[in-house]
């Protein structure tokens, strides 16, 4: 008994190391954990609610699936085998790198580098915003999407403080769009 | 002690307010640039991030902490990142399972989506602008970015190619 429960946890560790390892960011790890989890870890049922729940919720969305699957599979000490493996393989590799890079900071070739990189960076912010602004709004873009997205510009615009706007427009969201449960 | 708690905060800030990495760029670029990195570093941190596999999230906070206050920072930054979705999670799949009948959350972040949105295209803006490379170089870079990535190109090899052209092109 006490033997396949430390088996389980060894599972999820070494699981989500390796996915971890090979995909290169949260919402692009799902495909391959589903495969990973579902039908051996947990059912595609609690896969799908934890999918969903990761959408809705805080937080990195790497790390708030960990947690789902390890739950399902291993209990609380499932959720920190999972977490530990989810956490390790982007931690340590962006320490090195980042340590490495620190050597190069004044170097004129970094610099280029950034200076190349800045437009592509900018690109992808855009594509990752407007990705989210479809997601956000599943059906079709409704007049009240609009009028939050309008007014938050107003307010990036006049440099209010983004944690208000932000928090703004979660409030907002809440008086308008009112009690209509998940999914 | 200030910039570690300074760190901290901002940390655990950003993931209260965003539901993944990629989204948390906006609100970190307003919380961090100028005031503890440069947009050089940041632009690094978020390219990079990109890039290396894993969460996006805690390389962002990796990256960032690291830059500030070394390894210490990289530890103070990575913390405050993994609580809150931790003890929300824990808290949603021990106590409040029944959540999902509370709708206000899932309101609160349906409205905030489109604000993050918002926010991200200003963010996306400032990094543009202030890049180094207003020019057409700067120009033609973006923009043949921004289709391969609607076209579906994987951003990591999109980024770091326009990187490789930033050393060779623009000097």
């Amino acid at each position: 008994m006490n033997e396949s429960k430390i088996s389980v946890w060894v599972r999820l560790l070494w699981m989500f190391l390796k996915v971890n390892i090979l995909s290169p960011s949260g919402p692009a790890s799902i495909g391959f954990l589903y495969d990973e989890a579902v039908g051996k870890l947990m059912t595609e049922e609690r896969f799908v609610e934890a999918v969903g729940f990761s959408n809705v919720l805080p937080g990195s969305e790497a790390l708030k699936l960990a947690m789902f699957v390890g739950f399902a599979a291993g209990g609380i000490p499932g959720v920190f085998a999972a977490l530990l493996g989810a956490i390790l393989p982007p931690t340590v590799l962006m320490l090195i790198v980042a340590s490495l890079l620190q050597r190069f900071q004044g170097e004129d070739w970094l610099a280029s580098f950034v200076a190349g990189m800045s437009p592509a960076v900018a690109a992808l912010i855009v594509v990752v915003g407007w990705e989210l602004f479809r997601a956000g709004s599943r059906k079709k873009i409704d007049r009240r999407v609009i009028l939050i997205a309008l007014l938050s510009a107003v307010a990036f615009w006049f440099e209010i403080p983004s944690p208000f706007v932000l928090l703004g427009a979660g409030v907002l969201g809440v008086i308008l769009f009112g009690k209509r449960g998940f999914k | 002690m200030d910039q570690f708690l300074e760190l901290f905060w901002i940390f655990l800030k950003v993931n209260l307010l965003s539901t993944s990495g990629p989204a948390s760029v906006g609100l970190l670029y307003h919380e961090v640039v100028g005031k503890l990195v440069t947009e050089g570093q940041f632009v690094q941190a978020v390219g990079l991030s990109s890039v290396l596999p894993g969460s996006d999230a805690l390389q962002l906070a990796m990256y960032i902490g690291y830059a500030v206050a070394g390894i210490p920072g990289g530890f103070v930054a990575l913390l405050a990142s993994i609580l809150p979705p931790t003890i929300i999670i824990l808290g949603v799949t021990m106590v409040l399972h029944r959540l999902r009948r509370e709708a206000w959350l899932s309101s609160f972040i349906e409205g905030l989506t489109p604000a993050i949105s918002v926010l991200m295209l200003f963010v996306a803006w400032k990094i543009f602008q202030k890049g180094g490379s207003t020019g057409w170089e700067g120009w033609a870079i973006g923009i043949v970015s921004l289709i391969a990535m609607f076209l579906n190109a994987p951003a990591r090899i999109v980024v770091i190619l326009a990187g490789l052209v930033g050393i060779f092109f623009l000097k």
